[in-house]
């Protein structure tokens, strides 16, 4: 009787851990290493798992229709998709950047672990609705992943059309954006009452001011979070790369070989953090950004070095 | 933080480097050998202009402009950027008005004074586009077809235009028929200085020169016209 209570209680402490969990793991991003090394993070609204370096097209992918750029590009895609890679964002904002993405999977085929992210932005013209159908056709998909409101323009209106065509089944995620650091207390606002999947901001070791309430708040709400501009528009990694040799103490305790696995590791280390999006042009730019997202990650105590020594610089 | 104040001058320009040069070379690939005549042309404006021929002299840089709007910007800079459209419609305005200029013969200074600063300072300008500009790239070690030709490319069409008008036109048409050209020159500086082009001062040097030119001239127009002397 005893042993069988026993039995009985271990297993509803046992199906209770589980299920918490399992609920944990939905609310905030979990780390798994896939077969190819990149980690991955739980998007919380799904569980679905997302490669921690995904790719920004903002300038590196506007190239409009010259033949040599477009191969260019698509050769980059290539290298992305090679290791593994799944988010790649866009805008109507960025000029031929959704026709050199439609370009590129023509060439190379839609791969299973494309995770396509646009945007929906009011001064590009049209309704919310009517973006999203040029932008599929500009990418040549059926639909997006993700659809997120750009720098919260009519987010209200915007918003409602998104979560129809997440009802339609046209959309898989909802979300917003914002960069620079702007409008971040009317991001808060949208992300503390709406409905959204995931929230995209500006993070990188020189511009933390999301950890204090908008980092918490998406743990907290469960929403992804996308950081754009990892390298502060490229300065950031440019000027390291003149200057600075990576520190042995990051070698040694942090796993960052270059200064792209020192700036790309300590974004996706957050724990709230899902993904960071470096554009690039470059397949051996890409390459780096791309072993960033292999194990290890910083603790907690060498993120805080991290942050010293760059602002010791 | 204020939201405007967060901006920075990159997040205007929406295409990297290689982009760009490669832009100006894909101009220069698709409209070779048709520099020999543009520069044939720009020469010929520029003797027009200096032998007081100046009606004439706007009439030959118009369709120049036309062409850089459509050809450069409407067809090919709009796919990089979406104010690409309205620069070219920008273009096409400008040729119209030196057309009508040209046409009509309102604005032009009948009596340029060949030893003052503006009508040197426009004479400098106008060689610089033309022969100056085209050699820059090749000088940098950039390839022949990044060169930037008048009426071809709009930074030396620009830049010539404003030394023709700052020796042809007076008044309130030589504000009216330079304000384009100085807002090209100026947006084409801030570009070049983003895409880190080496030769990227000399334009605001140029833009510089074109607005003291511009300036020095409506000043001395004042003062002789109250019947003062004019700044030597």
């Amino acid at each position: 009787m005893t042993t069988n209570t026993h039995a009985k209680t271990g297993r509803r402490q046992f199906l209770k851990l589980v299920s918490t969990g399992l609920a944990a793991m939905a609310m905030s991003p979990v780390l798994r290493a896939a077969p190819d090394g990149l980690l991955r993070k739980a998007i919380p609204a799904t569980g679905e798992q997302l490669p921690v370096i995904g790719l920004g097209t903002w300038q590196t992918f506007n190239v409009g229709s010259d033949p040599e750029l477009l191969d260019a590009r698509t050769e980059v895609l290539r290298a992305f998709f090679d290791h593994g890679g799944g988010l790649v964002d866009s805008s109507p904002m960025y000029g031929s950047a959704p026709d050199v993405m439609g370009y590129a999977l023509k060439k190379l085929g839609v791969p299973e672990s494309l995770f396509s992210a646009e945007k929906v932005w009011s001064p590009a013209g049209g309704s919310a609705r009517e973006q999203f159908q040029q932008l599929a056709a500009r990418w040549g998909l059926p639909e997006f992943n993700l659809l997120q409101v750009h720098n919260l323009v009519d987010w209200r209106q915007q918003l409602e059309t998104l979560r129809e065509l997440k009802a339609e089944g046209r959309i898989q995620y909802i979300g917003i954006t914002t960069s620079h650091g702007r409008r971040h207390r009317e991001f808060e606002r949208v992300m503390a009452s709406e409905d959204i999947d995931f929230a995209q901001l500006t993070y990188n070791i020189t511009h933390r001011e999301v950890e204090a309430r908008l980092l918490p708040l998406a743990r907290e709400r469960g929403i992804a979070v996308i950081a754009n501009r990892p390298y502060d528009g490229g300065r950031l990694i440019k000027g390291l790369k003149r200057s600075e040799n990576v520190p042995a103490w990051a070698r040694e305790e942090c796993g960052c070989q270059t200064w792209a696995d020192f700036l790309l590791k300590f974004i996706v280390s957050h724990p709230a953090v899902n993904c960071a999006i470096p554009a690039t042009t470059r397949v051996e730019h890409l390459n780096e950004n791309m072993r960033a997202g292999n194990k290890p990650l910083p603790s907690p105590d060498c993120r805080r070095k991290m942050i010293r020594h760059i602002e010791s610089l | 933080m204020s939201e405007w104040s967060s901006y920075r001058l990159e997040d205007f320009i929406p295409f990297t480097a290689d982009v760009y040069y490669r832009l100006l070379e894909r101009m220069g690939e698709d409209f070779w050998p048709l520099h020999l005549l543009t520069l044939l042309l720009g020469g010929v404006i520029i003797v027009l202009v200096l032998r007081g021929r100046a009606r004439l002299a706007c009439l030959l840089l118009a369709p120049a402009w036309v062409f850089v709007g459509v050809g450069y910007f409407m067809l090919r800079y709009g796919e990089l950027n979406w104010a690409g459209q309205d620069i070219g419609w920008g273009f096409v305005l400008e040729g119209i008005m030196l057309a009508a200029v040209g046409a009509s013969g309102l604005g032009i200074d009948h009596a340029p004074r060949f030893k003052t600063l503006p009508v040197m300072l426009g004479a400098l300008l106008g060689v610089l586009g033309l022969f100056g500009l085209p050699v820059i790239a090749p000088l940098l070690g950039y390839g022949w077809f990044q060169a930037e030709t008048f009426a071809i490319h709009p930074a030396p069409t620009a830049i010539m235009t404003l030394g023709v008008v700052l020796v042809a036109l007076r008044g309130i048409g030589l504000w009216v028929a330079a304000v384009i050209p100085l807002a090209w020159i100026a947006i084409s500086g801030m570009t070049l200085l983003v895409l880190e082009a080496p030769w990227a001062p000399l334009t605001f040097t140029v833009l510089a020169a074109g607005l003291l030119g511009l300036v020095w001239k409506t000043v001395a127009g004042l003062r002789r016209l109250r019947g003062g002397g004019a700044p030597a």
